[in-house]
């Protein structure tokens, strides 16, 4: 029963809240410009919207243009599972969970790459080049803040990796996990979620040609991914586990909070970056990751 | 304890019947090959199951050594792949390589078909020095007839000569090994003898040779032309199996052997750079078979690494974390068979539907050939390393051992850190390549008329390919049920050094079973959905251009582009540019090609310069009797100064 109550509550925390963080980041882009915005809930609004709307789908596309999306969904879904949620723990956990998680958001993308390639658009083609391969670098910074986690912690269990305090090295996993999210999510300085030039962007360049229900999915999963990212970077930086659960509840909520925020601020200050660079951001968020390992490794040994 | 022998014996018998009956009756060769195989498979299962391993020591003699046969837990699961692929590819091969099409060659297909089989389960079980050479042999050489069934194309017998002549050069150190072994152990019987410390340099030489054939970086050469030039289903038996072979002696001599202090470093060190540089390869090409053919290296680098992890392991206390990375590199052996001969058998499907193996020239092949394309796409996601299949589980259980060994803070933290992170960018760039490939090949529309006018395979090749997609979804569903196999090769290689570790593979088939079916319903939810709320049809939207041709869709060049514009130190592509110029221009060309960068630019000139050397030494022999005595006596000469020097004082 018990059980029962959790995972409704959790599912309620992940899929509820979770379209809750691109209107805020909307919000402080219009508060910065002196825009009143778009409503925060805006984008609840969409997907309802989204949700009763029929589909075109290319005359080239395979059923698995709108079945992949919800398989990218579940994906996600999944791995917001897997993710502990302060005080709550995590949905599942196992030795081992955290490979589990980054594979799933593998699966996604390959998942999203696969029904963008299936309509034939170079502007699709364009996006998913730049995702798959812009991957590659965000997936061994993402392994490099893994391994400090779990050198800190001595085990690979997001329950446990997630708890201890992490001293010095915590300012530079920050660092690189904030980068990380920025680029994984698809935001500024990355990509920009506002553009009209489909030539400059990444993710919505690769969903151009959805429509009605699977776009709603790819949305929504967009704003879980965020949620999902936001989350790991607050766990991983702030002690937690010395807090009472009302406490860390708390610390987390607003973490995720002062993160949208800091999105949002980035979003405003900065301009795109063009691609050439982006390599080379990517590498400097491997870099911090790197040295934050090479800190908790050094720590322990000392 | 004789039952298993037998039917090892039985299987042996009935495959060699196979290459007897191989050219004159297709069916009974098949019938032959499918029956020795399963009496392979039947007896390495019993043996995988019970842990009872079966040996046989024979007074029967041949070049003077008596027939010693052992089949232990590491050499059954060995068999098993060889048996399986073996099987798969044989039924394939009679849709793909048809009398028909090929009557030339169809009948050698068959013959050494079963002679390569049969010669690779008698290359794992065989237990002494100098059979292993000659069945190792007998092998190397029926794959380089396979290879060149299509000896008429200059293209596929250059790919012949350059496998023959890499195979025989990894030969030769096996031979300098098994020499060595034997003089310094006093006989040829092969065995554990970790005991003898002295022996311990040898290992090197087991590593060039088997690495050879294994095509780990940089010794690969000859694997991406072989596997593009055969036929596919020897593809997909090279690649599936016969480089396996290579993993199998490092593995065994690996256990066998005592190990120099620099092994595992040296192991594991191969495996990660092998990993990232074959994938990156892979990334780059536009022919989709040697596209396939260098994610072999790639894949024979994730298994290195965990092989090399349980080295270091062995060295550091014998670590639990060692058995995990074994386990994971030992069913990587599986997956990988699995499905990379399921995609290779893929590829040969669309060769035999379009002619072409020029990723850039197809498109749109999903809708003539449906079954193709999503056996294909299933092999993708395996071999990307994704869940919920059967890559993932393996690469995971590599993952786990990496990652307590760095959580374990000794030295060989210090290896498993960079092969974690070398592993991850590896899983990246195969999820790009499958991507690229699967994207080019079977999605989008249809860029040539031969692709547009493809046929789907028929069921001698479908069934194949869908038993492996089968074992693909069956490996990552219910990893437990291989664990106590792996349990007992782990054993074999290092008996009961390796405390017994626990993993959750319950738990995590269960999620992967969870996961695949929570994906099936919410995509048939959603389709439902989709189809209540009014689907329409229209064209590619494409920002409102009005007429999207199928030359506008990114091609596999300009798909891995990106990323392999990073591994351009090695890659070294080559491209030939002739610009738009003028108002009226005549002509515009853009060539890229990658070449094999240590073929083209180490090996081949270095072949160079040694013919070079050679054609000057060669001048000394001339046909001028005199001058030829002249040489003897300055031989002379040189000899007694030499005497004399030494005996002054």
């Amino acid at each position: 029963m018990n059980s029962i109550l959790d995972l409704i509550l959790r599912l309620d925390c992940w899929l509820l809240l979770a379209p809750l963080l691109p209107g805020i980041i909307n919000k402080v882009k219009a508060w910065v410009a002196g825009r009143r915005g778009p409503p925060v809930l805006q984008l609840y609004y969409d997907l309802a919207r989204l949700w009763k709307k029929g589909v075109v789908m290319s005359t080239l596309a395979s059923p698995a243009f709108v079945i992949l999306p919800a398989v990218t969904w579940v994906a996600l879904l999944s791995a917001a599972m897997l993710m502990p949620l302060g005080p709550l723990g995590a949905g599942l956990t196992f030795r081992g969970d955290a490979l589990l998680w980054l594979y799933l958001l593998a699966l996604g993308r390959f998942c999203t790459a696969w029904a963008a390639m299936e309509t034939g658009s170079a502007f699709e083609g364009m996006g998913t080049v730049r995702e798959v391969s812009y991957a590659v670098l965000a997936e061994a910074a993402l392994i490099a803040a893994v391994l400090t986690l779990s050198v800190q912690s001595g085990s690979i269990s997001w329950v446990t990796m997630l708890g201890p305090p992490m001293g010095a090295g915590a300012a530079l996993l920050a660092a690189g996990l904030f980068i990380v999210l920025l680029s994984e999510n698809c935001r500024v300085p990355f990509d920009d979620p506002n553009t009209h030039l489909e030539l400059t962007m990444i993710h919505e360049a690769m969903v151009l040609d959805h429509s009605g229900p699977p776009l709603a999915a790819i949305l929504h999963g967009a704003s879980m991914k965020l949620l999902l990212f936001t989350v790991l970077l607050v766990q991983a930086v702030l002690p937690m586990s010395q807090l009472k659960p009302l406490a860390a509840g708390a610390v987390l909520a607003c973490g995720v909070l002062g993160v949208t925020v800091a999105v949002g601020l980035v979003e405003s200050l900065l301009a795109r970056f063009a691609f050439r660079r982006v390599p080379l951001l990517l590498t400097t968020a491997f870099l911090l990751c790197l040295f934050a390992l090479l800190v908790a490794w050094k720590g322990g040994l000392a | 304890m004789m039952y298993e022998g037998v039917v090892v014996g039985v299987a042996v018998l009935l495959l060699g019947l196979a290459v007897v009956a191989g050219p004159w009756w297709p069916r009974v060769w098949l019938g032959l090959t499918l029956a020795g195989a399963a009496a392979a498979v039947g007896a390495a299962v019993v043996v995988l199951v019970t842990g009872n391993e079966w040996e046989w020591r024979s007074g029967f003699l041949i070049g003077g050594e008596g027939l010693h046969v052992r089949l232990d837990g590491l050499s059954g699961l060995f068999v098993v792949l060889a048996a399986g692929v073996g099987a798969a590819g044989a039924v394939y091969s009679l849709g793909y390589w048809a009398e028909r099409q090929y009557p030339a060659s169809a009948a050698r297909s068959r013959t050494w078909w079963s002679g390569m089989v049969a010669s690779m389960l008698l290359v794992v079980t065989l237990s002494n020095g100098l059979h292993f050479l000659i069945a190792w042999e007998a092998f190397a050489v029926c794959g380089y007839f396979l290879i060149t069934l299509e000896g008429e194309k200059p293209a596929v017998r250059a790919a012949g000569w350059l496998y023959l002549a890499a195979s025989h050069a990894g030969t030769v150190c096996l031979f300098a090994f098994f020499g060595l072994l034997a003089a310094k152990s006093g006989g040829w019987e092969l065995g554990p003898m970790r005991g003898d410390a002295s022996l311990a340099p040898m290992f090197w030489l087991a590593l060039a040779g088997f690495g050879m054939k294994a095509g780990l970086f940089p010794l690969h050469i000859w694997l991406p032309s072989a596997h593009a030039n055969a036929p596919s289903h020897v593809s997909a038996l090279m690649s599936g199996v016969a480089i396996k072979m290579g993993v199998y002696g490092i593995v065994r001599f690996s256990g066998w052997l005592p190990l120099p202090a620099a092994a595992g470093w040296v192991v594991i060190g191969l495996g990660a750079v092998s990993a990232l540089l074959g994938i990156a390869f892979a990334l780059a090409q536009n022919d989709f078979k040697r596209l396939l053919a260098y994610c072999s290296v790639e894949n024979v680098g994730i298994i290195m690494i965990g092989v090399g992890a349980s080295m270091l392991a062995r060295g550091h206390g014998d670590a639990p974390w060692g058995r995990l990375a074994l386990a994971g590199a030992l069913l990587h052996v599986w997956n990988h068979g699995a499905f990379k001969a399921l995609l290779f058998f893929g590829a040969g499907s669309v060769l035999h539907a379009t002619g072409t193996r020029e990723m850039s020239r197809l498109g749109g092949l999903w809708q003539r050939m449906p079954w193709t394309a999503g056996l294909f796409a299933l092999g993708a996601v395996a071999v990307a390393g994704l869940p919920p299949l059967n890559g993932f589980v393996s690469e995971w259980l590599i993952y786990l051992g990496l990652i307590d060994a760095v959580a374990g803070k000794q030295a060989s933290a210090l290896a498993a850190m960079p092969a974690a992170i070398f592993l991850a960018m590896a899983g990246a760039l195969a999820l790009a390549t499958f991507a690229k490939a699967g994207a080019t090949m079977f999605l989008g529309a249809a860029r040539t008329k031969p692709a547009a006018q493809a046929h789907e395979c028929g069921n001698w090749m479908l069934v194949p390919m869908v038993t492996l997609a089968g074992i693909c979804l069956g490996l990552g569903l219910a990893p437990v049920l291989v664990w106590p196999a792996l349990e007992r090769a782990a054993d074999v290689w290092h008996a009961g050094c390796f405390a017994s570790v626990v993993v959750p593979l319950v738990t995590l088939g269960w999620v992967q079973l969870g996961l695949a079916g929570l994906m099936a319903t919410a995509g048939t939810m959603l389709w439902r959905k989709v189809r209540a709320n009014n689907l329409r049809r229209g064209p590619t939207w494409d920002c409102g251009y009005a007429a999207p041709s199928a030359r506008m869709q990114y091609t596999s060049g300009s798909f891995g582009g990106l990323a392999a514009a990073w591994f351009g130190w090695i890659l070294r592509p080559q491209r030939m540019l002739r610009r738009v110029r003028g108002h009226f221009p005549a002509e515009a060309i853009r060539l890229d090609r990658v070449p094999e960068t240590m073929l083209e630019l180490v090996i081949q000139p270095l072949a160079e310069r040694v013919m070079q050397l050679s054609t000057a030494v060669r001048r000394l022999q001339h046909g001028h009797l005199s001058v030829y005595i002249l040489y003897v006596v300055a031989a002379l000469a040189a000899l007694t100064g030499l005497v004399l020097l030494e005996n002054v004082p």
